[in-house]
């Protein structure tokens, strides 16, 4: 093991006394020298050269950046001239029944262990038990869509939080992002049957890869068909979230908040509503009425 | 005299080598290693082939053992741009005894975090998309780029090595090319510190701004990680050298060169100790935020978080190291480095799982009333996790290994055995004579 020793460092026996008594340390190779002036005047000028470059190259470069930023940017909620997707889901009226969970399953085709939409019971300070359901909640300023590495998650201007299964390199950090726990992985290839299914609807969405996120995407199907069609989602049925036309109290109404009329905007606009976790500022797009006693 | 007698004697002077050249210690090492390291290639190679399904990740603890084995990969490769910084920038020219070394454990952590990192992806044949589908926003997507480029840059760094330590160097325009690149040093450890500074935080940063965290939630997260990856990092490569001298009987780098390091080190403990006291003192002593205080309890409660935090992360990962290395007494003494770097790498790995671990184990509270919905979560890593850890942990000895034997990585080496033994000056550098048959 002798290759780090060149024969001229190598210590002679003579040396071998001064070496053990006083260590000096090996002499420094000759190109260790770093900076004479020759090479610092090159750098300087190459230096200088390359800011004169940077400076050329500075207008489209920062055209460049600018738009990666603005890519990345979420759209202000309802930036669409004509349509802000926003759900509200009255708690005072669920009674649990689970169909939402269901019909969402059936319609996304979701096993029970990847659920785009789920229910707990919460209960109030006074001990009065209540429902919650939650979708993904389409936050305006998302956790998930500034986290996500390859901007495989994004807001649209209508307010819709998205996701591009085919830019996913399912890294998982939205998962860690998301506050409400709205995001599921594809842990494996499926090749379960979808049990919810004739019963509760019918798949509507092809299954999504092994090894990307996916979460609840307003039946984002049914919006962009039904509107191109003519269709208003939030009235009529096949424009409209499956979890909202099965509810059998009709505790979720689904609909556009850029329209005055709309029951979304008159319920917003006239009753008190609450928001999950208001004070994390995701400003989430889907509305809660809350059950009494709760406010 | 016959050649039995001849080549015992010889045996008896020269330390045995077997294939030639090597000695067994040093092969069998490298065998086991390589065997750790196929075990691993097979564990990955399962995981690819079944999903990460085979893992005990869940969606509510997505990331779990490889993410610690990526994050302690590049904090204990930041020994490369503290130790480059301090030849190329600060003039710290005795440094360079040093920096060659660091570069190539620096190399080899990067190439281990990519590793792990590509197992832990859900789509590992899509790895190349951060580079071109780009979300400015995301600290992933900076650290993604970012290390993309500092391996780059530490490539850049290892091509003179390369070309000196091999035959290549007898070729003409590549000596040249080595020479040219030598020069360029200052510019490419100027680049490798800018990278290194803003990856190595933003590491910490990945949990720092998640404000639906509250145990990570923290604006000191970046800064605590960059500190303890430059205390950890030069501690590691200070103290794998001095390992691997002992095997070589050779000090691989001069004792003034070590003892700056470790002084280095020691002050780099004690700044990063300084701000962690001072974030626990913020975020739990002074503050009864209720989320958060709910948290901690919690993790006290259930979890070792507590013990590890103040005996594994503080009182043996930094402060016990940081006396080691700053008390002349103790750190002119190698095996006290040795002890203290280890110390100091434990630390770092238990901060790591810590970090990791604190947040996903809390679960989330979005539901707007006031019953606990969601229980704690728990994780263990599967078999095959661990199997992929260790395989990347080998992969990264054997590299340091493999690199320390062939590659010029300590300019000032010195051998021992030429000391020790007078007697053997002459030829205890060279390679044994050609009358010693190649060992079974």
């Amino acid at each position: 093991m002798t290759e780090q020793n060149s024969p001229e460092t190598r210590p002679t026996p003579e040396t071998q006394e001064a070496l053990i008594d006083q260590v000096t340390p090996a002499p420094v190779p000759e190109n260790v020298k770093i900076l004479s002036r020759r090479e610092f005047m090159t750098l300087l000028i190459g230096g200088g050269a390359s800011l004169v470059l940077a400076a050329t190259l500075a207008q489209p470069l920062d055209t460049i950046v600018r738009q990666a930023v603005a890519s990345g940017a979420a759209p202000e909620p309802g930036s669409d001239p004509n349509y802000h997707w926003v759900m509200v889901i009255d708690l005072s009226k669920c009674i649990g029944c689970d169909y939402c969970v269901w019909a969402c399953q059936a319609t996304n085709d979701t096993r029970d262990d990847m659920r785009w939409n789920i229910r707990v019971t919460d209960r109030t300070a006074q001990g009065v038990e209540f429902h919650v359901t939650r979708p993904c909640l389409h936050c305006a300023h998302a956790p998930c869509v500034s986290v996500c590495p390859v901007g495989a998650t994004y807001n649209r201007p209508d307010g819709l939080v998205v996701m591009d299964y085919d830019k996913c390199i399912g890294c998982r950090y939205c998962q860690t992002a998301c506050p409400y726990g709205a995001r599921v992985f594809n842990w494996e290839d499926r090749q379960d049957v979808n049990d919810k299914a004739p019963e509760w609807g019918k798949p509507e969405v092809e299954r999504r890869a092994r090894g990307v996120v996916e979460k609840c995407t307003f039946c984002i199907h049914r919006i962009d068909a039904g509107v191109a069609r003519g269709l208003m989602p939030g009235v009529d049925e096949a424009a409209t979230p499956a979890c909202v036309n099965v509810c059998p109290v009709t505790a979720r109404y689904f609909g556009n908040l850029n329209d005055p009329t709309s029951t979304v905007a008159q319920i917003i606009k006239n009753q008190p509503t609450l928001r999950l976790r208001e004070d994390l500022g995701t400003d989430p797009n889907v509305y809660y009425i809350p059950p009494e006693g709760l406010l | 005299m016959s050649t039995a007698t001849a080549s015992q004697e010889t045996a008896a002077r020269q330390p045995r080598r077997i294939f030639g050249r090597f000695s067994p210690v040093f092969v069998a090492w490298v065998l086991a290693l390589a065997l750790v390291f196929l075990v691993g290639v097979a564990a990955a190679i399962y995981v690819i082939a079944n999903g990460l399904g085979v893992t005990n990740l869940t969606n509510a603890l997505p990331w779990g053992l490889w993410i610690t084995v990526d994050l302690s990969a590049i904090a204990l490769g930041a020994g490369a741009f503290s130790l480059s910084a301090a030849v190329y920038l600060f003039g710290m020219k005795r440094f360079e005894a040093i920096a060659r070394a660091a570069v190539w454990v620096g190399l080899t952590g990067y190439t281990s975090a990519m590793l792990a990192l590509f197992i832990d992806i859900g789509r590992p044949d899509r790895f190349y998309h951060p580079i071109i589908y780009w979300n400015v926003h995301s600290v992933l997507w900076e650290i993604t780029m970012c290390v993309v480029l500092y391996t780059t840059v530490l490539m850049i760094e290892l091509v003179p090595v390369l070309i000196e330590s091999t035959p290549l160097h007898k070729i003409g325009i590549l000596h040249r090319l080595a020479h040219f690149l030598h020069r360029l040093m200052p510019i490419v450890a100027l680049m490798g510190m800018g990278l290194s500074l803003l990856h190595q935080s933003s590491l910490g940063a990945t949990y720092g701004i998640l404000t639906a965290r509250p145990v990570w939630y923290s604006p000191s997260a970046p800064v605590l990680f960059i500190l303890s990856a430059v205390a950890a990092g030069p501690a590691l490569t200070m103290s794998a050298s001095i390992i691997a001298g002992w095997f070589m009987r050779k000090q691989l780098i001069p004792t003034d060169v070590l003892s700056g390091v470790a002084r280095f080190v020691g002050f780099a403990a004690l700044a990063y100790l300084y701000l962690k006291l001072w974030s626990w003192a913020a975020t739990n002593y002074y503050a009864h935020v209720p989320e958060q205080q709910l948290g901690l309890e919690l993790l006290a409660e259930n979890t070792p978080y507590n013990f590890t935090f103040w005996f594994g992360e503080v009182l043996f990962g930094a402060l016990v190291p940081a006396i080691f290395l700053l008390w002349r007494r103790t750190r002119t003494n190698s095996s006290v480095i040795v002890l203290a770097g280890f110390m100091l790498i434990a630390g770092l790995v238990i901060n790591r799982w810590n970090v990791t671990l604190s947040g996903f184990v809390l679960p989330l509270d979005w539901s707007p009333g006031v019953a606990n919905v969601f229980p704690l979560n728990t994780y263990e890593p599967a078999l095959v996790e661990w199997l992929v850890a260790i395989g990347i942990v080998a992969y990264s000895w054997l590299a340091f290994t493999l690199g320390v034997r062939f590659l010029k990585l300590y300019p000032n080496a010195r051998d021992l055995t030429v000391l020790a033994n007078p007697r053997d000056s002459g030829t205890a550098g060279e390679e044994p004579p050609a009358t010693i048959p190649p060992q079974p």
